[in-house]
């Protein structure tokens, strides 16, 4: 196990220094399934699990062996037959693999009920954990020990992170090999972690991040940890989150300045439109992603070999669920030959023009937001909205996901008794200045948590 | 804006909708697209697309053969017939 930064109270370093009893496994295990009849973290726990510190994985990412189904009945039954880079890297570390974790089917959705098994917010199980990495907060949050790696495509990480009350962090695009993940929109998808402490994710990124020959979008850089003075706040962003947690964030942010850094304001030109410009682009990718899922080669089979294909086809994919079938649809409409200019390209044009005036922000700050515009809502007022206003509700965790930038989420208030969490974005490649924030500010702060399963 | 030719993209896309789905979708996706209209005022015919949100430099690897995942277990998830695949017929 990697024991670099043994010298800082990350739990992975306090839980390597234990003596493990030698039914640790056993005694977490039956746990973990006990808790999860009423959460729903786990679709899959490993019942072969002895040894290392613990790790899930979202069930998009493919762990050898065991079932993975990105949350889709289309999925049902396959089992991949080779592991993700990220996860090969961890298991030759000697980490646990302990089980996949719940998600919106294919990562489509941002409160984790796109799915047959929905997950439960620790806090309250009437409210959802987010999504779409759901069950990977949820286990962050119930598990003492552990580390989720996830999945963010336009802010699966940070939105259930701070939903359940945990650390989220989403990687630069092409630092964490993308290989074994189960795609959802290539140019925006990013392997990242939620653990219970920023250094964590540290440790853990360092054994994944670099360069893979079998992804060519991974990138060959090293990345830095520039600490910056200056936090950006962009305008209007306060007006248009709940009051009780914009309320909270000012005091967050009165504390941070009287800490020392300087708080500004700052305009981005048609930031808001980077929302509808991110729906166009994963919508797009992921109409051609879903396009293999016919029925014979993964997953759930259709064994109609005498139907013509069209209909054999048509027959399988009828498993989609409804938000899938509505991103393919629309997704297909926008990449047709007479609009695709329209919508397509234009969104394409709207992402370089982001990440440029961003990208001139960022140089000399940080921009910081609540992570979400509200706690966690009920189960019933999430499966109430309407898409357009579901979609809307990621207008703080869009951005940085639509121009790569990384960023990381971590709980800051508690408002009647449920997680608010806070959103640091930096430049590309900065990664780790990200994670020294948050280091920081675990110092002065302390995460609470419901329960603590597998404590030593 | 014109209507979505919601039948012509299902057939394309291989999609059925049940009457209910159909129903619930065609107000759902008026909306949507009325919201990535929205993107119609941007001021920028300046930028290049950016495919990638970061520089990615082409890379390739040498064609050299390599042990990965045997045949077998490549195909392992598919009702095969001696070594092919068994599909629908075209």
């Amino acid at each position: 196990m990697d024991l670099r930064y043994s010298g800082t109270m990350g739990m992975i370093s306090e839980f390597a220094a234990s003596e493990l009893p030698k039914d640790y496994y056993a005694n977490l295990l039956s746990e973990i399934k006990e808790i999860n009849k009423k959460l729903n973290a786990f679709n899959v726990v490993n019942e072969g699990i002895s040894s290392g510190f613990p790790f899930s994985v979202k069930d998009n990412i493919c762990v050898k062996g065991f079932e993975a189904t990105a949350g889709s009945r289309m999925l049902k039954g396959y089992i991949p037959p080779f592991n993700a880079t990220a996860v090969e890297r961890l298991l030759a570390k000697d980490y646990g693999f302990v089980g996949k974790t719940a998600m919106d089917e294919f990562g489509f959705g941002s409160f984790g009920i796109n799915t047959d098994r929905i997950a439960r917010n620790p806090f309250d199980t009437d409210r959802v954990a987010g999504g779409s990495s759901s069950g990977a907060a949820v286990a962050t949050a119930i598990l003492k020990y552990h580390v989720a790696m996830c999945e963010s495509t336009g802010g699966s990480i940070a939105n259930p992170a701070a939903n359940c009350g945990v650390v989220g962090f989403t990687p630069t695009y092409g630092v964490i090999s993308r290989y074994g993940l189960i795609d959802y929109s290539n140019s925006l998808d990013k392997i990242g972690f939620m653990a219970r402490k920023a250094e964590d994710i540290r440790t853990v990124l360092d054994v994944v991040r670099g360069p893979d020959k079998r992804d060519t979008t991974s990138v060959d850089r090293q990345i830095t940890g520039v600490k910056k003075s200056r936090l950006y706040i962009i305008k209007g962003t306060l007006e248009k989150v709940d009051k009780e947690v914009a309320l909270s964030f000012s005091k967050f942010i009165d504390k941070l300045g009287s800490e020392g850094y300087e708080i500004k304001e700052v305009s981005v030109e048609d930031i808001e439109k980077s929302i509808p410009a991110y729906y166009i682009i994963s919508m797009a990718e992921a109409s051609t992603n879903l396009a293999k899922y016919n029925g014979y080669k993964y997953g759930l089979k259709n064994e109609n070999f005498v139907e013509q294909y069209n209909d054999f086809f048509t027959e399988a994919r009828a498993n989609f669920g409804i938000e899938a079938k509505r991103r393919i649809i629309l997704g297909t409409f926008v990449r047709s030959a007479n609009v695709k200019g329209r919508y397509y390209y234009r969104a394409l044009k709207i992402r370089a023009k982001i990440i440029e005036r961003m990208s001139a922000i960022l140089q000399d700050g940080f921009i910081i937001s609540p992570t979400l515009p509200m706690k966690a809502p009920k189960l019933e007022e999430a499966q109430r909205l309407p898409p357009v206003k579901a979609y809307m509700s990621d207008f703080l965790n869009i951005p940085p996901n639509l121009g790569g930038f990384p960023h990381i989420s971590f709980p800051f208030d508690y408002i009647d008794g449920l997680p608010i969490g806070a959103q640091i974005i930096t430049s590309h490649f900065n990664d780790y200045a990200l994670l020294d924030f948050a280091s920081e500010w675990e110092k002065q702060f302390e995460y609470r948590f419901k329960y603590n399963l597998g404590s030593l | 804006m014109e209507g979505l030719p919601i039948d012509s993209l299902c057939k394309v896309s291989r999609i059925a909708l049940t009457e209910e789905e159909k129903a619930r979708m065609e107000k759902e996706l008026e909306e949507i697209l009325e919201y990535f209209d929205s993107i119609s005022d941007v001021d920028c015919d300046s930028y290049d697309p950016a495919y990638h949100p970061v520089e990615i430099q082409p890379k390739f690897r040498e064609d050299e053969v390599e042990e990965y995942i045997s045949a077998d277990e490549m195909i392992s998830q598919t009702k095969t017939y001696r070594f092919f695949v068994v599909g629908p017929k075209i």
